[in-house]
C-alpha cells in the first residue's frame, strides 16, 4: 500500500511534491548556509585578527633577568616561529640644528632594532623618505625637529654626553600604540598615548650608546623580546583566543617572574572573538528569520491542498482505512518532501558556499560543519512534518468522515483567537524590548583576560515575539477584514467586474482564511526583506559617518603638535589642484576640573562647508542653532554629556577651562558659557571633548595655532589630492583621505561580514518575496481548476472569471504589502535598536532603502499580476479533464 | 471540415432545429493508443424533442453530451445551433447543462450558484437574484438558498445544479445522470419539473440515464454504445421529428408535444 501510495503521490502529485521540497529545501540551504557563512567568517575573522598584528608577543624582560635567558625561553617555546630582542632605551631628549634653525624636543625613546628586523616583523616601519636602514627617525619626531634625512641629531643620555648620529631616513609606525605599550598594565588602564619622539637605529650601535646608560640608570634602559608565532591557529577567534593566551600564560609561568608577555596577538583575538560573537549573533537575527519564512512557505505551499487532501482522507477512512494507516501514508508523503528537500538544500547551501568562499564546510571544525548540517537536515525533516504530518494528525482527530469532504468548512475562530495570543506575544516582545535595554543592549560580553565570552540570547527573544505576534495579528485583521468588509470589496471590485462583484466578494470572503495565511506569508517575507535591508543600510550610513567623523572632511592635514602652523598656511593648501575649500581647525587641550579633554576651535560661520555637521551630533538644539550660538556669542562652549553630568551644568552655567596660554606658556583660566551637548564630531575622539569659537580661543590663548586643515575636494578624486597634498607638504603633517578612512572603517570585522550576508540575505528576501506572492496565488488557484472549468463551462467570459482571480490577487498584494511595510519597520527599529552595539555612531534614525524596497515591492506585484494573468487564461482554457471529475 | 460552426445565418426550413451534427466524432491520443469516444454521429434535434440517452458506462455519453453542448471540440464532423442565435467562441449561451455529480462551486451559496449563468449573461444582480428564486422554488430547495454546497447532501446539490439551468431558460437542456443521486420520489418530481419547464420554454432535453423511469418519461430514446449513437429506439409517446442523419438515425415523426 505503501509502495502504491507513493508511487502513485509522483506520478499525480509531482508539482505540488516538488513545491513543497523545494520550501524544505530553502529552509534548509538557509540553516546550512548560515553555518556554512559563520565557518567562513569565523575563519576569515581569525586570519584576519592574525594578519593585523604585526609583532605577536612583546615579552618584557624584567629588570633583574638576563634577556639572553628570556629570550632562549621564547624561542623554545612551542609555536613561536621567531623571537628577537629590541632595546629600549630613554632620552633626555632629541637636538637638532638643520640648516639655521635648532630645535629641541622634550623627552624620547631611542629602540634597537636587530639586523633583519623589518623582515621578520612586515608592516613595523613604513619608510617615508630615506633608505631602509640606519638611524631612522619617527615621523612626527622629524616634523617636530624639521630634519630630513642627511641632517645630524643629538639623542640626549641621562647623565652622559649627547650623541650625535646622522639621520638615514624618516619612517612611520603604523603600529606605534602597541610597539609603545606598558605591558603588564592592567587591563582597565587607560592606554598611554605612544611617544611623540622616537629614534630607531641598529641593535649594535644602540649597545654602544647605552650599554653605559644601562649601568648607571638601569631604569631608562629595557629590553623587549619580540616575537612571532605560527598562525596555525583553531578557525573559530575564541579558540584562537584560548590557546595564544594559554601560551601566553604558559611562558610567563615558565619564566619564573622573568618575563611578561604583552600578548598582541591574543588581544587581538579577543576582539575578533567578541566581533565573531556579535556575527554570530548578527546572522541568527538576520538570517534566522529566512530559514522560518521558507518553513512557513512550505506549509503555506502544503496547506493550499489541504481541502484535497481532507476528502482524500475522508474518502479513505470511508473505505476503512484506520487511522494509523492514514498517519503512515501522510508521513510517507512527510519523509519524501522531507529528505529530498534537506538533500537538495544541502546541496544547494554546499554550492553556494563554494562559489562564494571557496569551502562547503557548514562548520568551523568538523563536529561543528556534522552537527550544522544535522540540524539543518533535522529542521528541514521537522518542516516537512509540521507542513504534511502535523495537520493530517489534526484532521484526523477532530474531524469525521463528513466534515473532512468539506471543502469550504464552517468558518470559526481558531482557539488562539480567542485568547488573544497574538496580543499577548505582541505585549511581551514589548516587555522583553524594553528589558534588554536596561543593559544597555550589551548582547555580547567579552571581559577582557576572560576565556569565555558570553552572548545573551535573552535579545533574540523580542524580535522573536514580535514575528510571531505581528504574523497572528496580521491573520486576526485580514480574518476581520475580508469577513466584514464584503461592501467595501464590492464597491472597489464594480468597475471591473459589474453585477458579479457581489458575488466575487462574496466568493474572497468565504475563502479568508487561506487568502489571510497567504497575506501573513506575504507580509511576512516583505517584512523581512525591509528589516533586512534597512538593518544594512543603517550600517553602511553609519559606516559613513563614521568615517566622516574619523576623517573629518574629504582630506584632512593633521598639523604635529610641536609645529604651529597659522590658518594663513591653509592657502598652500587651497594652491593643490583638486582642492575646493579649506578649513582650519584648533585642536587643544583643556582642563575642566583635573579632568583633560580635547577642544576644538571652530568657525562658526564656515566650518560647514567643508564638512557634514549633523544635528544627531549634538542635544539641546541643531547643528545649525547651535553653530550660530558659537558664533552671535563667541564664549559659547558645547561639552560632552558625561562633562555636563559630571559637573551639574545647566545651559548658561560658566565654565572655567584652563588652557596653555601660548604668551605665558602657563596654564590660564578661560571662561565660557555652556550652551549645549556636543556627542559627536569632526576629528573628534570618542571621549568627552568641548568645541569653542575659534577667534575666542586664539584671543584668550594668545596663539590661532590650527590643529589640523580640512579639507573639501567636491567629493572626487580625494585619495590623488591627498597625493598631491603629501608631496606638496613633505612629512610635515600627517596627510589623511577619506576614501583610505572609509576602507577601514569598512574592512571592521563585523562590516566585512555583515556586507556578506546581507548580500544573500538581500538576495533571499527578494526571492522569498516573489515566491510567496507567486505560490500563494498559484496554488491557491491551481486547486479551484474544477470550479473554474465549471463557471467556464456555465458560460463565463474570460473577464468574468478573471474578476474572480483580480479580487484575491489584489486582496493579496494589498494586504500583503500594507502588513509587510508596516511590520517591517517596527521590526527594524526593534533590531537596529537591540543591535545598537554593532553601530558606530549608533543611528538616531533608521536609513530605508527605498530603491531596493520599491523593487521588491513592484517585483511582487508583477510577479502577482503575471501569475493571475496565467491563471485567468488558464482557468478559460481547463482542461476538460477537470470537468470529467464532475 | 472539423470544429463549431458560428453565427450561422437562420435557415427558416431549420428554424425549429436547436441542434445539428453531422458525421460527428471525438477522438482522445494518436496512433496505437487512440480511444474513440464518440464515432460519426449525425442527427437534428428539434426544440421539442424530448431524448433519453441511454447506453453502459463508458459508452461516450458524456462526451456526446459535451460535444453538443460545446465544451469539446469535436475530432471531425460539425455541430451547429440553428435556432439559437447567441455563438460564442463556438459555444452556443442558451444550452443548459447539469453536469454528473457535484458541480456547485464550493464557495457561493445557493443562490449564488443557481444565479451564476444568468450574471454571466449580463443580467444585473437584482434580476439574476430573481430568476434564481423562482427556479429554486420550482425545484423546491428554497430551505437551501443560503447554505454552502458543502451543507447540502448530493441530492440537494443536484437538485440545486438543475435549478441553475432552469433559471437561464436555455433552449437545450442537456442533462448527464441528473438523478443518480436522487431516491425515486425526488428524482420523479425533479424530472416532472424539468420537463414541465423545457415545455414552458420550448426547450429541447436530452437526458443521459441509466434510470428506465427517467427513460420512460421521454419521447425518444438513443443508444449510445462503443462510441456509436443508434437513434432508432422505439418512441413510446408523441414526440419530436429527428432527421435521419447517419446510418441508425430515425425519424420520430409526429408535432411535439
Amino acid at each position: 500500500m505503501i509502495g502504491n501510495w507513493t508511487r502513485g503521490l509522483l506520478r499525480r502529485r509531482s508539482a505540488r511534491l516538488t513545491a513543497t521540497a523545494v520550501g524544505v529545501a530553502a529552509s534548509v540551504a538557509a540553516l546550512a548556509g548560515i553555518g556554512i557563512f559563520l565557518a567562513a567568517a569565523q575563519s576569515s575573522m581569525t586570519d584576519r585578527a592574525a594578519r593585523s598584528v604585526v609583532v605577536d608577543w612583546q615579552v618584557q624582560v624584567e629588570p633583574t633577568a638576563s634577556p639572553g635567558g628570556v629570550l632562549d625561553l621564547v624561542r623554545a617555546t612551542d609555536g613561536v616561529r621567531t623571537a628577537v630582542p629590541v632595546g629600549f632605551a630613554h632620552s633626555s631628549g632629541f637636538v637638532s640644528s638643520a640648516a639655521d634653525t635648532a630645535a629641541t624636543t622634550g623627552p624620547g625613546i631611542v629602540l634597537g632594532l636587530p639586523d633583519g628586523y623589518s623582515t621578520n616583523f612586515p608592516g613595523a616601519l613604513r619608510t617615508l623618505t630615506g633608505t631602509d636602514s640606519g638611524v631612522l627617525l619617527a615621523q612626527q619626531t622629524a616634523a617636530n625637529l624639521h630634519v630630513t634625512p642627511g641632517d645630524t641629531v643629538e639623542i640626549g643620555r641621562a647623565g652622559l654626553a649627547p650623541v650625535p648620529v646622522m639621520v638615514d631616513a624618516v619612517v612611520e609606525l603604523p603600529q606605534a600604540n602597541s610597539l609603545f605599550q606598558t605591558i603588564g598594565a592592567p587591563p582597565a588602564a587607560q592606554p598611554v598615548a605612544p611617544p611623540d619622539n622616537v629614534i630607531l637605529i641598529d641593535q649594535a650601535r644602540w649597545h654602544t650608546l647605552f650599554d653605559p646608560l644601562a649601568a648607571a640608570r638601569p631604569d631608562l634602559v629595557t629590553t623587549e623580546i619580540h616575537a612571532a608565532l605560527d598562525h596555525s591557529l583553531p578557525s573559530d577567534p575564541a579558540s584562537a583566543y584560548r590557546v595564544v593566551t594559554a601560551s601566553a600564560h604558559n611562558l610567563e609561568a615558565r619564566s619564573a617572574g622573568t618575563a611578561l608577555v604583552g600578548d598582541n596577538l591574543g588581544a587581538s583575538l579577543g576582539a575578533a572573538r567578541s566581533d565573531a560573537a556579535y556575527a554570530q549573533v548578527l546572522f541568527l537575527f538576520l538570517g534566522l528569520p529566512a530559514a522560518v519564512l521558507a518553513g512557513l512557505l512550505t506549509a503555506t505551499v502544503v496547506a493550499t491542498g489541504q481541502v484535497r487532501r481532507r476528502q482524500e482522507q475522508s474518502l479513505l477512512r470511508a473505505r476503512g482505512a484506520s487511522r494509523s494507516q492514514l498517519v503512515r501514508l501522510a508521513a510517507v508523503e512527510a519523509v519524501v518532501v522531507g529528505v529530498g528537500g534537506s538533500v537538495v538544500g544541502l546541496i544547494v547551501a554546499g554550492l553556494a558556499g563554494w562559489a562564494t568562499f571557496g569551502s562547503a564546510r557548514f562548520g568551523a571544525t568538523t563536529a561543528g560543519a556534522v552537527g550544522w548540517a544535522a540540524a539543518a537536515a533535522a529542521t528541514g525533516l521537522a518542516v516537512a512534518a509540521s507542513a504534511v504530518l502535523a495537520p493530517a494528525w489534526r484532521d484526523l482527530r477532530r474531524m469525521n468522515v463528513t466534515a473532512g469532504r468539506a471543502t469550504v468548512t464552517a468558518i470559526g475562530p481558531p482557539l488562539w483567537v480567542r485568547f488573544k495570543v497574538d496580543i499577548a506575544l505582541l505585549v511581551a516582545s514589548g516587555v522583553l524590548f524594553w528589558l534588554t535595554s536596561r543593559n544597555g543592549y550589551e548582547l555580547v560580553l567579552a571581559p577582557e583576560g576572560v576565556p569565555t565570552i558570553s552572548v545573551s540570547y535573552w535579545a533574540f527573544a523580542a524580535p522573536a515575539l514580535l514575528w510571531a505576534g505581528a504574523a497572528l495579528l496580521i491573520w486576526r485583521l485580514s480574518d476581520l477584514i475580508l469577513g466584514r468588509g464584503r461592501r467595501i470589496i464590492r464597491t472597489i471590485l464594480r468597475p471591473y467586474a459589474g453585477s458579479l462583484s457581489q458575488t466575487v466578494a462574496n466568493s474572497v470572503s468565504r475563502q479568508r482564511r487561506p487568502l489571510a495565511r497567504g497575506i501573513v506569508l506575504l507580509a511576512l517575507a516583505l517584512a523581512f526583506a525591509f528589516s533586512t535591508a534597512t538593518f544594512n543600510a543603517t550600517y553602511r550610513a553609519q559606516a559613513e559617518a563614521d568615517a566622516q567623523l574619523t576623517n573629518g572632511a574629504d582630506v584632512t592635514v593633521t598639523e604635529s603638535p610641536g609645529n604651529p602652523v597659522p590658518p594663513a598656511a591653509g592657502t598652500t593648501l587651497s594652491a593643490v589642484p583638486g582642492v575646493a575649500a579649506v578649513e582650519p581647525i584648533q585642536h587643544r587641550f583643556a582642563y575642566i576640573g583635573a579632568d583633560l579633554q580635547d577642544l576644538y576651535g571652530v568657525d562658526p560661520s564656515s566650518i560647514t562647508s567643508v564638512t557634514t555637521v549633523r544635528d544627531s551630533y549634538f542635544r539641546g538644539g541643531t547643528a545649525t542653532e547651535l553653530m550660530n550660538q558659537l558664533r552671535a556669542q563667541p564664549d559659547s562652549i558645547l561639552v560632552s554629556a558625561e562633562t555636563v553630568k559630571d559637573f551639574q551644568l545647566s545651559p548658561g552655567d560658566t565654565v572655567n577651562l584652563r588652557l596653555q596660554d601660548e604668551r605665558t606658556h602657563q596654564l590660564a583660566t578661560v571662561p565660557f558659557h555652556y550652551v549645549g551637548v556636543v556627542a559627536e564630531f569632526p576629528t573628534a575622539p570618542k571621549d568627552s571633548f568641548f568645541v569653542a569659537n575659534a577667534a575666542y580661543v586664539a584671543v584668550q590663548t594668545g596663539s590661532d595655532a590650527v590643529g589640523a586643515f580640512l579639507i573639501d575636494t567636491g567629493g572626487t578624486g580625494t585619495a590623488a589630492v591627498a597625493e598631491r597634498i603629501r608631496a606638496a607638504i613633505g612629512t610635515s603633517a600627517t596627510v589623511t583621505d577619506i576614501t583610505t578612512t572609509r576602507g577601514e572603517v569598512g574592512s571592521s570585522l563585523t562590516s566585512v561580514n555583515l556586507a556578506g550576508l546581507t548580500r544573500i540575505e538581500l538576495g533571499y528576501g527578494f526571492v522569498l518575496a516573489a515566491a510567496a506572492g507567486a505560490l500563494v496565488l498559484a496554488l491557491g488557484l491551481a486547486e479551484r481548476r474544477r470550479g473554474f472549468a465549471i463557471a467556464s463551462a456555465l458560460g463565463g467570459s474570460a473577464r468574468q472569471l478573471r474578476s474572480f482571480v483580480v479580487a484575491e490577487a489584489g486582496v493579496l498584494i494589498v494586504g500583503g504589502l500594507l502588513a509587510g511595510s508596516l511590520t517591517g519597520w517596527v521590526l527594524s527599529e526593534m533590531l537596529v535598536t537591540v543591535l545598537t552595539g554593532v553601530f558606530d555612531p549608533p543611528p538616531t534614525s533608521l536609513t530605508v532603502p527605498w530603491t531596493y524596497l520599491a523593487a521588491v515591492g513592484s517585483t511582487l506585484v508583477v510577479v502577482v499580476v503575471v501569475v493571475a494573468a496565467t491563471t485567468s487564461h488558464l482557468a478559460r482554457r481547463a482542461p476538460l479533464t477537470a470537468l470529467r471529475e464532475l | 471540415m472539423t470544429g463549431h460552426s458560428s453565427r450561422a445565418a437562420p435557415d427558416p426550413s431549420a428554424s425549429r432545429i436547436v441542434v445539428e451534427c453531422v458525421g460527428l466524432g471525438r477522438t482522445y491520443g494518436t496512433g496505437a493508443a487512440a480511444v474513440t469516444a464518440v464515432a460519426e454521429v449525425s442527427f437534428a434535434l428539434p426544440t421539442s424533442a424530448r431524448v433519453a440517452l441511454v447506453g453502459p458506462s463508458g459508452s461516450g455519453k458524456t462526451t456526446l453530451l459535451h460535444l453538443i453542448a460545446g465544451l469539446d471540440t469535436p475530432t471531425t464532423g460539425t455541430v451547429r445551433w440553428p435556432a439559437l442565435r447567441d455563438i460564442r467562441r463556438g459555444r452556443a449561451a442558451k444550452v443548459g447543462v447539469v453536469f454528473q455529480g457535484p458541480s456547485l462551486l464550493p464557495a457561493l451559496d445557493v443562490t449564488e450558484n443557481v444565479a451564476l449563468p444568468l450574471l454571466f449573461a449580463g443580467k444585473s444582480a437584482d434580476q439574476a437574484m430573481q430568476h434564481a428564486g423562482i427556479a429554486i422554488t420550482l425545484l423546491q430547495i428554497g430551505e437551501l438558498a443560503d447554505r454552502l454546497p458543502d451543507e447540502l447532501s448530493g441530492g440537494q446539490a443536484q437538485r440545486a445544479a438543475i435549478a441553475r439551468v432552469l433559471a437561464a431558460r436555455p433552449k437545450l437542456i442537456l442533462a448527464d445522470e441528473p438523478t443518480g443521486q436522487l431516491d425515486h420520489d425526488t428524482a420523479a418530481r425533479t424530472i416532472a419539473v424539468l420537463l414541465d419547464t423545457a415545455d414552458a420554454i420550448d426547450a429541447a432535453v436530452i437526458i443521459a440515464t441509466h434510470d428506465p423511469a427517467v427513460a420512460d418519461r421521454l419521447t425518444t430514446r438513443w443508444t449510445m454504445c462503443d462510441g456509436r449513437l443508434d437513434t432508432g429506439s422505439a418512441v413510446t409517446g408523441p414526440g419530436a421529428g429527428v432527421a435521419a442523419g447517419a446510418a441508425g438515425a430515425i425519424d420520430i415523426g409526429g408535432d411535439t408535444p
